[in-house]
């Protein structure tokens, strides 16, 4: 009945106050909890892998696959805004890879990586792997705050870049596990204190672990592989 | 970050909850943003109030921000008729 004439006939707008009291951020990271045990199922340890465009991300992926050769089984994801570039190169290692194209998104999210681990399973006879490396869209800044259901996140900052990046990018070093220092064969033409970049990371979060590396150069890829090694020791089931 | 998008998921929110509720305008939408959702304010309400024009029933709707602690952005409430 209309409280304001006492008809029941026509539609008087009746006001009403509706409790919701849901969280408009929860649905990524319901869906990177089920990536993560999906991941689980299939035997793996993932790694989400961030930095800005040119750190080296995918470089290290392709001298990791060479040196790692059939040891493991080895899946890629790829997150780029625009072309297969990454995939083609993961390709030419004989590696299973899904290139996921956001065509704007500036960060990959957890239901672009469901996707992305179907795929990697359509490309494998078992649909298991032990390691699956999930490369971010180039951005230091909007991957940090989406969990992609990974088990391992480590971020990426190479020499030219400058050794201030960890203080001016806090939020994206406090969600990490580990920090790789890249391209350290160019240290010598470059103004970068590795002192200050470790030093910097690891106030903001004391229990990063930090790596050196030159992947054409090979320094520092024993010390990549063990931590790979590492992880996998440390997997579950 | 990302105001504009969180704004328009919040639009597409309030665009199911008036059709649930047979309601034909939204007149008050009371959200939570969280000091460490990594959401600056001002632009998400820009964000709202740049989105909500495109549809007959959001575009007079009232967005009103209460900054708790915490890292979530939480609709609290909707006033509708």
């Amino acid at each position: 009945m209309c409280d304001s004439c006492g008809c029941h006939t026509h539609g008087h707008a009746e006001k009403r106050v509706v409790e919701v009291h849901q969280s408009l951020l929860a649905a990524n990271q319901e869906q990177a909890e089920k990536n993560r045990h999906h991941i689980e199922a299939m035997g793996a340890v993932a790694i989400n892998m961030i930095s800005s465009p040119g750190s080296g991300k995918t470089t290290l992926l392709e001298h990791t696959l060479e040196r790692i050769g059939s040891r493991w089984k080895v899946g890629v994801i790829e997150g780029d805004i625009e072309t297969e570039r990454d995939a083609d190169r993961i390709r030419k290692k004989g590696v299973p890879v899904v290139q996921i194209t956001t065509g704007g998104a500036c960060h990959l999210d957890a239901p672009l990586v469901h996707k992305g681990l179907h795929g990697l399973q359509d490309q494998s006879e078992d649909g298991r792997f032990d390691l699956i490396f999930i490369e971010n869209v180039g951005n230091l800044v909007c991957p940090a705050t989406f969990d992609l259901g990974e088990h391992e996140r480590i971020i990426l900052v190479s020499v030219p870049e400058g050794s201030d990046k960890p203080a001016k990018y806090p939020t994206t070093f406090t969600g990490a596990n580990t920090f790789l220092i890249t391209k350290t064969d160019l240290l010598p033409h470059f103004d970068f204190s590795l002192a200050e970049a470790r030093q910097e990371a690891l106030r903001i979060h004391p229990e990063l672990e930090i790596l050196e590396i030159a992947a054409p150069t090979g320094q520092g890829m024993d010390e990549w592989l063990a931590h790979l090694d590492g992880l996998l020791a440390r997997r579950q089931g | 970050m990302h105001e504009l998008s969180l704004a328009q998921g919040l639009l597409d929110q309030l665009l199911a909850l008036a059709r649930e509720h047979g309601a034909e305008t939204v007149l008050t939408v009371r959200v939570d943003i969280g000091d460490r959702a990594g959401i600056v304010i001002d632009s998400f309400v820009f964000g709202f109030n740049a989105v909500k024009t495109s549809f007959q029933a959001t575009s007079n709707a009232r967005l009103e921000v209460r900054e708790v602690t915490g890292d979530d952005l939480i609709l609290i409430q909707v006033e509708m008729e």
